[in-house]
């Protein structure tokens, strides 16, 4: 298994994925681990009245940066698919971005256990936290 | 439960479709019909549209959280016995088959069981011309939540 992180390979994961793209998906690596943004927009919102983001563009979000995150750590790997994925919403979120880490839990042969937190103002204030399991090939 | 819907939260429901389906627009996008709606159980048929595609050209599995998040919802308002609202505390999903851009599917979410002010919700989701089982996923509500980030910034957590 290879644990060091490839911004090239995340990027062409995202660029080649239509749904990062709807969700304004990016990845950014200055000193410690890649950061992950969701870059608002009002598409994003899910009660107009609220004006939070939409859970499921949350989870979806988390999800989709769960995926890149793998490919961008294991580059022997061609092909991805999730299994089962888990998300807690913390608190409210605002209409603005959401920043993103994600950890890699465990990578075995064929399944991978990864987490994610989104945050807003302060990551020591997640919004939502996530778990996946996702196949691999 | 009783069995029809409150009237108050029956309006809401209707308002908010319209807003939806004319307004807002990711909703305005997917094509949602009502099939059923009732008391805790409910069935939408929606579009999955190529945008929310994967890397592989098959529709990418936050589409069905987005779907089923939105869907448990609106069948946790069904069984309120009076308007207040919710929010969704957690999600699990299951991805059991990919689906082709351009299909349909059929969301049928039943909320099991409210204790207290948690809803507890689950939620089939399969494809509408073989009714292959493209996901499952179970779900918990808080209900009687405030309304606002802003409340929440001022007053503590929503929840």
């Amino acid at each position: 298994m290879s644990t060091s992180f490839n911004l090239d390979r995340a990027n062409e994961f995202f660029s080649e994925t239509p749904m990062a793209h709807w969700l304004q998906t990016s990845v950014r690596e200055e000193n410690g681990p890649p950061v992950y943004r969701l870059t608002f927009h009002e598409k994003h919102i899910g009660n107009p009245v609220i004006r939070a983001l939409h859970g499921g563009v949350i989870g979806a979000y988390l999800e989709t940066i769960m995926q890149g995150h793998l490919i961008a750590c294991a580059p022997e790997m061609s092909s991805i698919r999730t299994v089962s994925f888990s998300v807690d919403y913390l608190r409210s979120s605002k209409p603005q971005d959401m920043h993103a880490e994600v950890t890699i839990e465990r990578q075995g042969r064929r399944l991978a256990f990864l987490s994610a937190r989104g945050w807003q103002d302060e990551y020591s204030k997640p919004v939502a936290l996530a778990h996946a399991a996702l196949r691999t090939d | 439960m009783t069995a029809e819907i409150n009237p108050e939260i029956a309006s809401m429901m209707r308002a908010a479709r319209d807003m939806l389906m004319h307004e807002h627009s990711l909703f305005a996008s997917l094509g949602i019909k009502p099939i059923l709606l009732g008391v805790g159980k409910t069935s939408f048929s929606m579009d999955l549209p190529a945008e929310f595609a994967d890397r592989t050209g098959q529709i990418h599995g936050g589409l069905y959280t987005l779907l089923l998040d939105s869907i448990m919802g609106v069948t946790c308002f069904t069984a309120l016995k009076k308007l207040q609202p919710i929010a969704t505390i957690n999600l699990r999903t299951d991805h059991i088959a990919m689906a082709d851009p351009g299909s349909r599917a059929i969301c049928t979410s039943t909320c099991d069981q409210i204790v207290g002010d948690t809803a507890y919700v689950s939620s089939l989701l399969t494809a509408e011309n073989d009714s292959t089982l493209l996901a499952r996923s179970s779900g918990a509500f808080m209900i009687g939540t405030r309304s606002t980030p802003h409340e929440e910034t001022t007053k503590g957590s929503r929840l």
